[in-house]
């Protein structure tokens, strides 16, 4: 008999303080440091303005958009998709809310939210059952998105002033709070428990995972990549309504490039591009670490350029940390 | 085929043991082969035949003793000097490139070079040679090859391993995707490349290739030579003794009989070639064997039951209810469970933990009010895995971590937490030691007992003799024969499995 015990070296890495940690708990602390010494270090530099609860709040919101954006990204990137269209979506949605904007604001926001579906669940179609590419379907629905916004509105904003209640998602704040940041919360934790309590969440992961073998124990394979391209759909329509009622206009030329800022929060957030580990957290933080750093980087007055090539820096350094940790 | 005895082996293996975690492949290998041999490599399917070949071909790196090329000794794990020193390997899938020509095929990654730009006249001219060297000049060197047929494909792959110096060409069964006419031809070529003082290491499971093509035999069992560089005139039924070794009759428990009604009934179940009119009935406290030899279209059968793919005609009931075609999902609720062939790429979720692989299958039990109980999880699945002495059991542990045979006990945990009735095994014990072997069969024949039908898919023929109450033998797709449990012997089930017109090698049973 040749049976040797096999090397039983342990899933959970010791820390010290006798703290242990799963490879995604260690990512999400080491995440959450870095978004604290950038707080250290933006206090340093600038001691008046980067400190200081408007500032803070202001950051926060202005990430709460792609914030939501990057929620909904987590869901497809975790099945090992990807959804190049949440950008353009987000102007798709945005004027489809401001064409029935004369029958108030609870029209405008179905109107939002039904394009999103409908858009997201066009992308869902061709790639759970139509097996086309994410990256191909979503590319074209890139396009697509942005000519449906530009079509519809007849390339010109509609200004939603009247429309008070969704003003209020984009301006309101309850008790000091922006409404937008609370939103942005309330959605993280909605995604939290659903990726990492429910049973659906399981699914969404072990199809990313290895889709031969979640298909073996019974997981419904195309039904669960149906639905993430639908999850993002309904997160591009929040994200479309926090930025109409900020602007007070449904515009067809919001949403340039949010989604490479969503894929970009998501990747340094620990969630594996070829799918199977996801991480909620992580893109929560991540989302704080590239606001933060812009946040520093305007106050120092450094040019957009600069900005720029930064946040490709970022995006680099933290994708060869994750690799080196494998 | 005569050989001088005398002549300097081009090989020599010495001792050469391989260490994997938890399994050791490779326990004391010698043998040799000499210039213009054909030595055959015989063993059951895990013997370690496979690592035997990865350590000449500097795949895997050996952890003791050593490999002599020509005398020399070769550097260990380098494949690129295994190649530098003559040593070729064709192996049983076919690496070759399918959107490149034949005559780019066999110069890939040593083309030949004029003036700094590709060669490609000269190249196809010597592409030319050696097809016709092989014997096949029908095949154009600038056909694709990917509308070479599988025999023609292989004869490329010789000709690659030709057209730089090769001393010893290792070919991993090479006529597993041949039919007849076409492994007489490859024997054709074989015996020219040996008449050019090639030495050949011929693995095959076909025990009546070996007189036909071989000089000598080395047969291997659990990694140990077991006999080493024997006439291949060897009778069949001594071969046969040499690998299974004599422990096999403890290995299995009592056989179990039906204890119930039927729980599994396939009807007329047909795909294409793959599978054509295949019925069968399942009695719970059954294990049902399918054998046959690979592409016998055993895998595809299960696939069909289980609704992985869809047939073109036929049913599947389970306790006399009719499934749905092609939904895994609907098979699983009612009552199927499958364990399959290649568990790390389709059993199992390598990088998650041992509960969370366990409960997949049944994560609705875990739920109160729609969210998951991590820590009931946890311990459902511990229970399990400790029924099956699984090693770890600990739950938190990482799929990826445990060796073969712990991880088929994960799977079965699966489907033992989800209490199926009716559980489909492909090759259940592939690539898993001997000991956890015996554990395997003891499990499943436990779970038959406990009063669930079990099918067993298996190459090993012993294996399915030993274990089975009755076995169903395939051949092309069609079910041949069905042997009772008691009369199934390897031999016969070969037999069948082969052909049925040719009784020959049936004779030779040691009284």
């Amino acid at each position: 008999m040749t049976t040797v015990p096999p090397e039983a070296a342990p899933s959970r890495r010791s820390l010290p303080f006798g703290l242990s940690a799963s490879r995604i708990e260690l990512q999400e602390y080491t995440l959450a440091l870095v978004v604290v010494l950038l707080v250290i270090v933006g206090a340093v530099l600038e001691p008046d303005d980067f400190l200081n609860s408007d500032n803070m709040l202001n950051v926060l919101r202005q990430a709460s958009v792609v914030g939501v954006l990057a929620i909904g990204m987590t869901f497809v990137i975790a099945t090992g998709g990807i959804d190049l269209s949440v950008g353009s979506m987000v102007a798709a949605a945005a004027v489809a809310g401001g064409q029935v904007a004369d029958s108030g604001s609870l029209a405008f926001l179905l109107g939002a939210i039904g394009m999103g579906v409908l858009l997201g669940g066009v992308n869902a179609g061709m790639i759970a059952y139509g097996r086309v590419v994410p990256f191909i379907a979503t590319l074209a629905m890139f396009t697509m998105a942005r000519g449906i916004a530009l079509w519809l509105s007849d390339k010109t904003p509609v200004s939603i002033f009247q429309l008070e209640a969704v003003r209020w998602f984009g301006n309101g704040e309850v008790i000091g709070v922006p409404s937008a940041i609370i939103v942005f919360v309330a959605v993280t934790i909605v995604a939290w428990v659903l990726l990492n309590r429910t049973r659906y969440g399981r699914h969404v992961v072990a199809v990313g995972g290895n889709r031969e073998a979640a298909r073996i124990a019974g997981v419904k394979v195309q039904r669960i990549v149906f639905s993430v391209y639908v999850l993002s759909g309904i997160c591009v329509a929040i994200a479309a309504i926090l930025v109409s009622g900020r602007l007070a206009s449904a515009s067809p030329v919001i949403g340039n490039l949010y989604e490479l800022d969503a894929i970009a929060a998501v990747v340094i957030g620990g969630t594996a591009l070829s799918g199977g580990r996801a991480t909620i957290v992580g893109t929560f933080l991540g989302v704080l670490t590239f606001a933060l750093i812009f946040n520093l980087l305007t106050l120092m007055d450094l040019p957009t350029e600069i900005q720029q090539i930064t946040k490709g820096v970022i995006i680099l350094a933290a994708v060869l940390i994750q690799r080196r940790e494998r | 085929m005569s050989v001088a005895t005398a002549v300097a082996p081009v090989l020599e293996v010495r001792g050469i043991a391989k260490q994997y975690p938890g399994v050791r492949a490779l326990d004391g290998v010698d043998f040799d082969v000499r210039p213009g041999e054909v030595h055959c490599l015989l063993g059951p399917n895990g013997a370690g035949k496979s690592t035997l070949i990865k350590c000449v071909s500097g795949a895997v790196a050996l952890s003791e003793g050593e490999i002599l090329v020509d005398g020399e000794p070769l550097p260990v794990g380098e494949p690129s000097a295994s190649l530098q020193r003559g040593v070729a390997t064709i192996y049983q899938e076919l690496d070759l490139v399918e959107d490149l020509t034949v005559a780019q095929s066999v110069f890939l990654g040593h083309e030949i070079y004029r003036r700094g730009l590709l060669d490609r006249a000269r190249m196809r001219r010597e592409t030319v040679a050696l097809l016709e060297r092989l014997d096949h000049p029908g095949i154009s060197p600038d056909a694709y090859v990917r509308n070479l047929r599988p025999a023609q494909q292989q004869i490329v792959s010789i000709a690659r391993a030709l057209s730089q110096r090769v001393r010893l060409l290792i070919m991993d069964e090479p006529s597993a995707i041949l039919d007849d006419n076409e492994i007489d031809t490859l024997f054709g070529v074989v015996r020219r490349l040996t008449e050019d003082g090639v030495g050949v290491i011929y693995i095959s499971h076909r025990l009546d290739e070996i007189p036909r093509i071989g000089d000598r035999v080395t047969v291997l069992s659990d990694g140990h030579t077991v006999a080493s560089g024997i006439p291949a005139d060897t009778p069949p039924s001594r071969l046969v003794e040499l690998m299974v070794g004599r422990k096999v009759e403890q290995m299995f428990p009592e056989r179990p009989t039906a204890t119930g009604d039927v729980v599994l009934e396939v009807r007329g179940l047909r795909r294409g070639r793959e599978v054509r009119d295949a019925s069968f009935e399942v009695r719970a406290g059954e294990v049902i064997g399918l054998g046959g030899l690979v592409g016998a279209g055993r895998t595809e059968l299960l696939r069909l039951i289980y609704g992985l793919d869809h047939p073109t005609a036929g049913e599947v009931l389970v306790e006399g209810r009719r499934l749905p075609a092609g939904r895994p999902a609907a098979a699983i609720a009612a009552g199927l469970g499958f364990a399959p062939e290649d568990r790390k790429s389709q059993g199992l979720l390598l990088d998650w933990s041992l509960a969370k692989n366990v409960t997949l299958a049944d994560l609705g039990r875990f739920r109160r009010r729609a969210l998951l109980r991590p820590r009931a999880e946890r311990l459902a699945a511990t229970e399990q895995l400790r029924q099956l002495n699984t090693v770890p059991d600990d739950a938190d542990r990482i799929a990826r971590q445990l060796s073969g045979g712990n991880q088929q006990k994960v799977v079965l945990a699966r489907w033992l937490l989800r209490h199926c009735r009716v559980l489909l095994l492909d090759e259940p014990t592939r690539g898993v030691d001997v000991g956890a072997k015996a554990e395997i069969y003891r499990v499943i024949t436990d779970l038959a007992a406990a009063g669930l039908g079990v099918v067993v898919v298996s190459s090993e023929l012993a294996e399915l003799a030993g274990l089975c109450t009755r076995v169903l033998v395939m051949r092309e797709g069609r079910i041949v024969a069905e042997v009772d449990g008691a009369a199934a012997t390897e031999l016969n089930l070969l037999h069948h499995a082969v052909s049925d017109t040719d009784p020959a090698p049936v004779q030779e049973e040691t009284p």
